[in-house]
């Protein structure tokens, strides 16, 4: 696969938040090591750092969520807009945290996309407190049969309650009907950049370095994470649309830019208005590659269950690793999205809705007999 | 039922803080229809007229004369429809040697020589749309008759860019145009098809196969057949992210469009969207609640009441009189009373002491301290 490749060209990461050794963490220590961490970063396997994405399933899926220092690249669906989804939760994160957010969009007023930015479910303390509880009675009860062994639990759930506060700090979760407060919007970290009038990448490449050169001038052990987001890179009324090997290169730049910095880059991208073999290279520079599809209304009811709730499909179609030569692979690698209560992103799995009795029937038969071009469901 | 809610759309415009709605219609060769998809296009127009005195038209025509397209409506749509005309002279040829007199044409033509500045375009389009707000159309469509001929004159990036702004503008309410998707380059056409709302395409019903190892005979059936008929596909983008495909069939006949749908619900799934997808496992709350309430029963001690151990010999009934079968008193305290309820011999078992935990008496391996 891919990312056997990609790899091969970066064996260790000048980044400073990522730790060289990685033995087995006791939880200990890890709460020592915390202290020395800018917010929103946290160490997680093989000694890599990770910033989240602002959605906490999709955190887990891509097991800790946006490596600092990786690309990562969403090939937009041109019939549907989710990718903005992912977008404003990212650039979200990024501003509840007090990091520096670059966006750049191909709008006249990219500003204007800062209002729609979801702000965070506030949790009132009481009710966390109580919902920590109410879960240690729960395990009690079930482990009730094995009641000599419950001196041992006691340790368990302290841990637990200790990692569940430190994961709250780390992703949080977004209301996506309650706008983010204006004074956070306002400050020095949130800069925006309108792409639709330029022939060239040059000045979005320029804002782009002095960005990151920003990043790093803090000096010392305090100096935050970066994250930069570009919506439509390469929408086709932006000026520069028909320069393909200019766009090539500026992606190229900025991966290398990003690459030995703090800073995590979001890129989305049309992907059906590029020729295919430009798309295909724009993909590859990506290290970590999702895509979003829309879904055709009504027409997958009979085979998903929860087909009302879905606003579309995410695929994951690479994993960006770091200090390790194993590839990262998933159980499932497409995910619908889902807006619970109507105010929170969540992914799911993609289940298959319950046979019926009376047919009988496998569902790759029945799958291909409820469209005449019979397509390939595999399975 | 597709081309109803195409035209309603269009006349209904955007809601505030939206962009218009855009259809992109698309033709192409093998369908010989293609060339009357003009003919479709004249018949979107006749529609958004005919509704009423709201909507007007700004029209750029650049395939035919403007002339030609007054010739189509009556007398009572002319006030609201206002055409840009780039068709007599898009190089600028005339006017560079004889400049036009001013009285020459009608009120409601503009000629348009200079077609390469776009934003000089779009400023003409919008003082068109200004000039029909004030008379009193609150709805102002823009119907460009080819963007083909468009992409002549200027590069795709400033056509977009144009269209862009017309959907941004709030004048205009609606816009639709037409291009022939065979002479572009695939990448063109995915770029029309981003930047719209609505996409119709023509095909033909019956797909030809390659001219050169055709049968001749079989063919020419195939081709009439085309010429009369063709395939009108829709893909509406809807604000809730879903996408709607449409299918129906188009009949042209003495030069008005009829559109039915068709018999066969043939639904096209998209392919290799779902790769691999399980049954659900996972419990939801409810099911875990229902759970939680069930009693197992290793977990009680007959609660006072008959255990029926079934050795499969006996029936059920029988096992109820035997005078061998065990009852046992219940933990808590209130079950104590009713061992002395049945006469048939029993066998009674009386805690020890109340403090001691339940099942220590019965588990070997409490003792054993790990």
């Amino acid at each position: 696969m891919a990312t056997g490749g990609g790899q091969q060209e970066r064996p260790t990461r000048p980044s400073s938040f990522s730790r060289v050794s990685s033995s087995s963490f006791s939880p200990a220590s890890s709460s020592s090591t915390s202290t020395s961490l800018p917010p929103g970063v946290r160490i997680g396997a093989n000694g890599a750092a990770f910033v989240s994405s602002g959605i906490p399933d999709l955190d887990r899926i891509l097991g800790g969520g946006f490596l600092v220092g990786s690309v990562v690249m969403v090939m937009e669906d041109a019939d549907a807009p989710h990718h903005l989804l992912l977008l404003r939760n990212f650039m979200s994160q990024g501003i509840v945290h007090g990091q520096s957010v670059l966006f750049a969009g191909p709008t006249k007023e990219p500003r204007s996309f800062l209002g729609t930015l979801p702000s965070p479910v506030v949790q009132k303390e009481g009710l966390k407190i109580k919902h920590d509880v109410s879960d240690v009675q729960d395990k009690e009860k079930g482990l009730r049969i094995a009641w000599q062994y419950k001196k041992y639990f006691g340790e368990q759930t302290a841990v637990d309650s200790h990692n569940r506060d430190k994961k709250q700090e780390f992703s949080s979760d977004f209301d996506l009907r309650k706008p983010l407060e204006r004074q956070l919007l306002n400050s020095q970290n949130v800069e925006c950049i309108s792409t639709q009038d330029a022939f060239d990448l040059s000045k979005l490449q320029n804002h782009c370095l002095t960005f990151v050169s920003k990043l790093s001038m803090k000096d010392g052990i305090n100096s935050n994470a970066g994250r930069i987001a570009i919506q439509s890179l390469c929408a086709p009324q932006c000026g520069y649309f028909e320069k393909d090997w200019d766009m090539l290169s500026f992606i190229r730049s900025l991966r290398a830019t990003v690459q030995s910095s703090n800073a995590v880059a979001v890129i989305t991208f049309p992907a059906s208005v590029l020729s295919n073999s430009i798309s295909k290279r724009w993909q590859h520079l990506a290290d970590t590659l999702l895509s979003i599809r829309a879904i055709p209304d009504k027409d997958l009811a009979k085979l998903l269950t929860g087909y009302q709730d879905m606003l579309g499909f995410l695929h994951v179609h690479k994993v960006a690793q770091f200090n390790s030569q194993v590839p990262v692979i998933l159980d499932a690698s497409t995910y619908s999205l889902k807006l619970q209560k109507r105010k929170s992103l969540v992914l799911e799995r993609l289940n298959q809705a319950p046979v019926e009795g009376s047919s009988g029937v496998s569902y790759a038969t029945s799958g291909s007999c409820s469209s005449s071009k019979g397509s390939l469901l595999d399975f | 039922m597709a081309e109803g809610l195409i035209v309603r759309s269009l006349r209904d415009g955007s809601l505030p803080g939206e962009h218009a709605p855009a259809l992109c219609l698309e033709d192409s060769l093998p369908s010989p229809l293609a060339s009357h998809s003009h003919a479709v296009f004249r018949h979107l127009l006749a529609s958004l007229l005919s509704t009423g005195t709201g909507t007007a038209v700004v029209l750029v025509a650049f395939h035919r004369s403007p002339s030609f397209y007054l010739s189509l409506l009556s007398p009572t749509f002319r006030n609201s429809i206002r055409l840009l005309d780039c068709y007599s002279d898009p190089l600028a040829w005339k006017s560079n040697h004889h400049p036009p007199p001013s009285s020459h044409s009608p009120q409601n033509i503009t000629l348009l020589t200079n077609l390469n500045h776009l934003p000089h375009f779009l400023s003409s389009i919008l003082h068109l749309a200004k000039d029909l707000g004030a008379q009193g159309h609150d709805r102002v469509t823009v119907a460009i008759d080819s963007v083909t001929h468009m992409l002549r004159h200027a590069p795709l990036p400033s056509v977009l860019q144009l269209l862009t702004n017309l959907r941004c503008h709030e004048k205009i309410s609606s816009l639709f145009w037409l291009i022939h998707t065979d002479l572009h380059e695939p990448k063109v056409i995915s770029s029309f098809e981003y930047i719209s709302t609505m996409i119709a395409s023509l095909q033909p019903i019956v797909q030809l196969p390659d001219y050169a190892n055709a049968n001749i005979s079989a063919s020419i059936t195939s081709l009439e057949e085309n010429y009369s008929n063709a395939k009108f596909n829709v893909r509406l983008k809807r604000r809730n992210g879903r996408v709607k495909l449409l299918c129906e069939e188009l009949l042209i006949e003495q030069g008005s469009v009829k559109f039915s749908s068709v018999p066969s619900v043939s639904s096209v799934v998209a392919q290799n969207l779902i790769p691999k997808v399980q049954f659900n496992i996972q419990l939801s709350d409810k099911e875990r609640m229902d759970r939680a309430n069930v009693v197992l029963p290793f977990e009680h001690q007959g609660n006072g009441q008959n255990i029926e151990i079934y050795d499969g010999r006996r029936s059920l009934s029988e096992s109820q009189k035997d005078p061998s079968s065990i009852k046992i008193g219940g933990l808590s305290e209130q079950k104590r009373g009713n061992n002395n309820k049945s006469e048939k011999g029993e066998i009674h078992y009386i805690r020890d002491s109340d403090d001691e935990q339940p099942d220590s008496d019965e588990d070997p391996d409490d003792d054993l301290d790990i």
